[in-house]
């Protein structure tokens, strides 16, 4: 359980916050999303999570420790995390980025290539065909792909990811968000997910937490933010993708 | 050339121009290799402390503002020894310039992303560092090193002026002989050594560079890196073992003039005809100081110095006018002081004496030095370098005649005799025993007030190598009163005029006296 209890984060000390007093738990096995629009604090909450950034105020636990007495390069290992703008090592063929953070943990050469290619099968990538290319060389969805294979190569209880599916196109982006609902049933992670696309929002969370200005809005299942808005905000966020619905849905009973 | 073809030219001089090359390559082989020691790590500690970049930069970049030859001579001053160290150490602070700053631009060029990448997947700092950064750094880096190597191709043909050899003592030679195949000989293979070294950093820097294709197999590509890792070494270590292959038993050198280069190569025949010893002749060391120098630290184990310089500019004692007295002052203060022995002097008395054009002279009524004092100011007297700065010299002579000279111009003594012969200056400070005062029909002036001591020419030796090698000392004693004035202005002549190579010019000498077969 990752707990943040009154978490503010400002970099300009204390002029104006990037995220203020944000309290929020995620539970064992839960998909919570952090939506919202760009500059809401959503990335910076995350990067508050893998310890890349620390809090100027409140605190962050996991499973009831603090997170700022964990050792940071620890922490980092034991989470998988999936990079706003792929991240991935473009010296590095796509099998050793995958190995990365087996390499960390000190695996075995024959372990860690025989959990590499069962990662890139499981994100739906032919080792063969691809595990020795350069990143360079592989389309943005494909790379996207080995940056979730990387992230659960270590096969570890919490993932992180910063809108992994932001940069490519939207067929690319539903097959993989396709998969990815398919991996979160079957591997069971504990995954918190930043977007700013309320459709990605709704399919993969099992909760959605609703961020604004930094603030909290609301936190609640896809069905109790669209059903029970909260604030003001939240009606309006969900309402237009519904009027625009609707709309469409003129268009074509016209006809 | 005298009807000596190129191609001959080239073959005969093919065992030295190996040598040179090795030496060449020695110097900035090890000059690259400790660059790239501690330039990396400069950079690396550059990006670490933002504290300490501007500090880094700024003194490396100074060091690449000193001119190549201050520098040389700074360091030369710096460590009392002349040879390869000097000059790997100059060419290695040289070459940290380019290795630093791109290092650290290497290092800066690494995108925030993959930097975020590499701090989130949970890598520690030195890990960042070997894993991510300087990977992807490499290829600026290793353009870095290429810089470096190129220049230090190109600085290290200055080496040979502090008896480093190299190809510089090719263009050295040529400079004071004014023969330009001699400085070809030497530019050119520079310039293609430079390519080569450029091609020996770049496949290195292929086998390490990260960015490998696909499509060819693993184990092929493998074979590539090695072969192309290799190149660097099979480059560099070839210049070595030349280097190393050629370690002498007597080093004689010399100035950098015609006449010293005859006599020493007079030397290094007696020795080689009467002694089975391998002697390297590492000549035209620069001036006074650096043949002095390189004598006393044990760099060369003679050369043939001039009384008058002894005196003056070694020993820093006023000149005298007797040659006896002058003689039995450095002998008895050489011997004393750097342990170095003067044997019998040759018979030659080259003096300074001012020089001027024989219609000059004519019209103007000029038979004595102080029958230049009315019109000196008018006057453009042209002069060596050394002749300006030394005590015995410009400044001695200014002093003692009570006048100075309009303009003064330094100009190689190779050149001077033909600027006068041509009106591009009006005196010149000469050496009375070289051929070209004839030559070039000038006239000598009387030095009337007596200012410049005697300069008999005579052997320096060191008396290690007398003691070492008794054979040595015995078959120089040869050379005792062997030359007049007049004699060795018809060798000089041959050399500076008809362009002789001094190895065969000294040799036609010493066969003809029946001193050697």
């Amino acid at each position: 359980m990752i707990s943040l209890v009154d978490v503010s984060k400002s970099f300009d000390g204390g002029a104006t916050f990037a995220v203020r007093e944000l309290s929020l738990e995620i539970e064992r096995g839960e998909t919570v999303v952090l939506l919202g629009s760009s500059g809401c604090g959503k990335s910076t909450t995350l990067k508050m999570m893998l310890r890349l950034l620390d809090p100027t105020d409140g605190e962050l636990r996991v499973e009831g420790k603090l997170l700022t007495e964990l050792n940071p390069i620890n922490w980092r290992r034991s989470v998988g995390y999936v990079f706003q703008g792929i991240g991935l090592f473009p010296h590095l063929s796509v099998r050793r980025n995958v190995a990365i953070g087996l390499k960390l943990a000190g695996w075995e050469q024959e372990a860690s290539r025989q959990r590499v290619d069962e990662m890139l099968q499981v994100v739906g990538l032919k080792p063969q065909e691809f595990g020795n290319r350069l990143p360079g060389e592989l389309s943005g969805g494909q790379q996207q792909r080995v940056g979730v294979a990387r992230a659960l190569a270590t096969d570890p209880d919490y993932l992180l990811m910063d809108e992994p599916f932001g940069a490519l196109d939207a067929l690319t982006r539903d097959e993989l968000q396709r998969q990815m609902l398919d991996l979160k049933q079957r591997l069971k992670k504990t995954v918190v997910f930043v977007t700013h696309d309320i459709f990605e929002a709704l399919s993969l969370g099992d909760r959605i937490a609703v961020l604004h200005e930094g603030r909290l809005e609301q936190v609640g299942t896809p069905q109790e933010v669209v059903g029970a808005p909260a604030t003001e905000f939240v009606r309006d966020l969900f309402g237009k993708p519904a009027k625009q619905l609707a709309a469409f849905r003129d268009v074509l009973n016209e006809r | 050339m005298n009807g000596e073809s190129w191609w001959e030219f080239v073959v005969d001089r093919l065992p030295e121009l190996w040598l040179r090359l090795g030496q060449h390559l020695t110097l900035t082989g090890a000059a690259i290799f400790l660059a790239v020691l501690i330039g990396i790590p400069c950079g690396i500690l550059a990006t670490r402390w933002p504290a300490l970049r501007s500090s880094i930069l700024a003194s490396v970049g100074i060091l690449q503002t000193i001119p190549s030859l201050a520098m040389l001579t700074l360091l030369l001053a710096l460590f009392h020894r002349i040879g390869a160290m000097p000059a790997i150490v100059a060419l290695t602070l040289y070459a940290l310039l380019p290795i630093v700053r791109n290092t650290i631009a290497g290092l800066d060029s690494v995108s925030k992303d993959v930097l975020q990448a590499a701090v989130g997947i949970g890598m520690t700092p030195s890990q960042q560092l070997s894993m991510v950064r300087l990977p992807l750094a490499l290829p600026i880096i290793i353009a870095g090193v290429r810089t470096a190597a190129v220049t230090c191709v190109g600085v290290a043909t200055l080496a040979a002026f502090i008896g480093a050899g190299g190809l510089g003592q090719f263009i050295n030679r040529g400079l004071a002989l004014a023969n330009t195949p001699l400085i070809l000989l030497g530019a050119i293979p520079a310039a293609l050594l430079a390519i080569v070294v450029d091609f020996a950093v770049s496949a290195a820097g292929w086998a390490l560079s990260p960015e490998r294709r696909v499509g060819r197999s693993e184990q092929k590509f493998q074979t590539l890196q090695a072969a192309a890792l290799l190149v660097p070494f099979l480059v560099f270590g070839a210049g070595g073992m030349a280097y190393v292959g050629s370690s002498p038993d007597i080093v004689v050198g010399s100035k950098i003039w015609s006449e010293s280069l005859i006599l020493g190569h007079m030397m290094a025949d007696l020795i080689e005809d009467a002694t089975d010893l391998k002697v390297d002749r590492r000549f035209c060391l620069g001036g006074t100081m650096i043949c002095h120098g390189a004598l006393v630290n044990g760099e060369i184990d003679m050369y043939v110095e001039y009384t008058g310089t002894g005196l003056t500019t070694v020993l820093h004692a006023t000149s005298a006018n007797d040659p006896q007295t002058v003689y039995d002052t450095v002998k008895t203060s050489y011997e004393e002081q750097f342990a170095v022995e003067w044997l019998p002097p040759l018979g030659i008395n080259n003096t300074y004496a001012l020089a001027v054009r024989k219609d000059a002279a004519e019209k103007n009524g000029w038979r004595r030095i102080s029958d230049l004092q009315e019109s000196a100011v008018d006057l453009t007297a042209g002069w060596t370098a050394e002749f300006a700065e030394r005590p015995d010299g410009y400044l001695g002579l200014s002093k003692m005649y009570e006048f100075e000279f309009g303009t003064v111009v330094d100009i190689q003594s190779g050149l001077m005799y033909a600027a006068v012969a041509a009106g591009e200056v009006d005196v010149i400070a000469a050496y009375s025993t070289d051929g070209r005062i004839a030559a070039y029909d000038l006239l000598l002036l009387e030095d009337d007030r007596r200012f410049f001591p005697p300069y008999f020419a005579a052997p320096v030796v060191k008396q290690a190598t007398l003691e070492k090698y008794p054979d040595v000392g015995r078959s120089l004693l040869k050379l005792a009163n062997i030359l007049d004035d007049r004699t060795m202005q018809q060798l000089n002549l041959e050399v500076d005029e008809h362009k002789r190579n001094p190895e065969e010019v000294a040799r036609e000498f010493l066969v003809k006296r029946g001193l050697v077969k």
